[in-house]
């Protein structure tokens, strides 16, 4: 059974990653984290396959959070999903091994995580 | 006054021209429909005056995204629309699987996302052109008159502002609306240092 955790501060995001997530992975568990401090809560009872992690959240950003995520869950994959498509931050992301998508949340992006996802 | 040469307002609006070429591949992925985009208009104003111009054309009240980016240059970044198209363009964004209702309820969070989205795909390109970040802030909601927008950010700006301004209009829903950025003196004079290793870059 796979989990993904979808951590975003905009709750209609958090509804488009879902709804395209369940269409696509139908098995898959969904658990959604409303900011970074939220996100590492659920890690007590949670352990995700998958994060989709924004990255401009009120309160902790989604940057200094995957450390934190890393260490409580280390086999999670984690994937910034962000409007933040600075070169900057892509790089970032590369530098800490995670994967970067860039917003909108289209079926096509999900399609795209999901794919990076098995391989 | 402050005055840019043909150059660089030659670079400036080319430089937001890729921007803004990203940021409506970036809103048509979001409403699913084809967005055409205006050349920017650079104006120098003061604020009262730019109040006035960003809602002069609706003459009545507007909803706005706003969000402060700084770094390299500040600026602030304004999504302006009609507010009572705010709710088709939800509605466009998420289909048919929300009641009217449910729709109304996420309104304000959907256009502030849809802001952020439009906004940052902006700003990207200027970052990516100068090799530098820019940070954005969280993108705030507003509703009112282009003073009252303008007015709650905070800013008591008496003197010139920079304004680039954008149209956009997704005509198949006959929605329009435009990005805004507003930039006053230090960052005008930031922002053309910009330029100008811009302009080196290219000119070799």
């Amino acid at each position: 059974m796979t989990t993904v955790l979808v951590v975003d501060d905009s709750r209609i995001s958090r509804m488009l990653s879902r709804q395209f997530l369940a269409q696509k992975q139908p098995s898959w568990t969904i658990a959604e984290a409303a900011s970074g401090e939220d996100a590492i809560a659920q890690l007590d009872g949670l352990t995700p396959d998958l994060v989709l992690l924004d990255l401009n959240m009120p309160g902790m950003g989604g940057l200094a959070a995957v450390d934190k995520i890393q260490a409580k869950c280390p086999t999670a994959r984690i994937t910034l999903l962000t409007a933040n498509v600075q070169d900057a931050i892509q790089d970032r992301a590369k530098t800490l091994g995670i994967g970067f998508a860039a917003k909108p949340i289209t079926e096509e992006r999900i399609d795209q995580i999901i794919a990076d996802f098995g391989k | 006054m402050f005055q840019l040469t043909e150059l660089q307002h030659d670079a400036l609006v080319e430089i937001f021209n890729i921007g803004v070429g990203q940021a409506a591949a970036a809103m048509s992925r979001i409403v699913s429909e084809e967005v055409t985009m205006s050349v920017p208009e650079i104006a120098f104003q003061s604020r009262a005056e730019v109040a006035h111009t960003l809602g002069a054309r609706e003459g009545r009240r507007i909803c706005a995204v706003a969000q402060q980016f700084s770094g390299a240059f500040n600026t602030e970044a304004f999504l302006m629309f009609p507010e009572e198209k705010s709710l088709e363009i939800v509605r466009l964004m998420v289909g048919q699987s929300l009641s009217l209702e449910e729709l109304s309820e996420m309104e304000q969070e959907a256009m502030s996302e849809i802001g952020n989205i439009i906004l940052n795909s902006c700003m990207a390109t200027l970052a990516n052109a100068s090799g530098k970040e820019l940070q954005g802030s969280l993108p705030m909601y507003r509703i009112g008159t282009g003073n009252d927008i303008l007015g709650e950010s905070g800013k008591q700006w008496d003197g010139v502002v920079m304004t680039l301004k954008i149209d956009f209009n997704i005509e198949r829903h006959h929605i329009y609306g435009y990005v805004a950025f507003l930039l006053d003196l230090p960052a005008l004079h930031d922002l053309t240092q910009y330029i100008d290793s811009y302009l080196a870059g290219v000119t070799g």
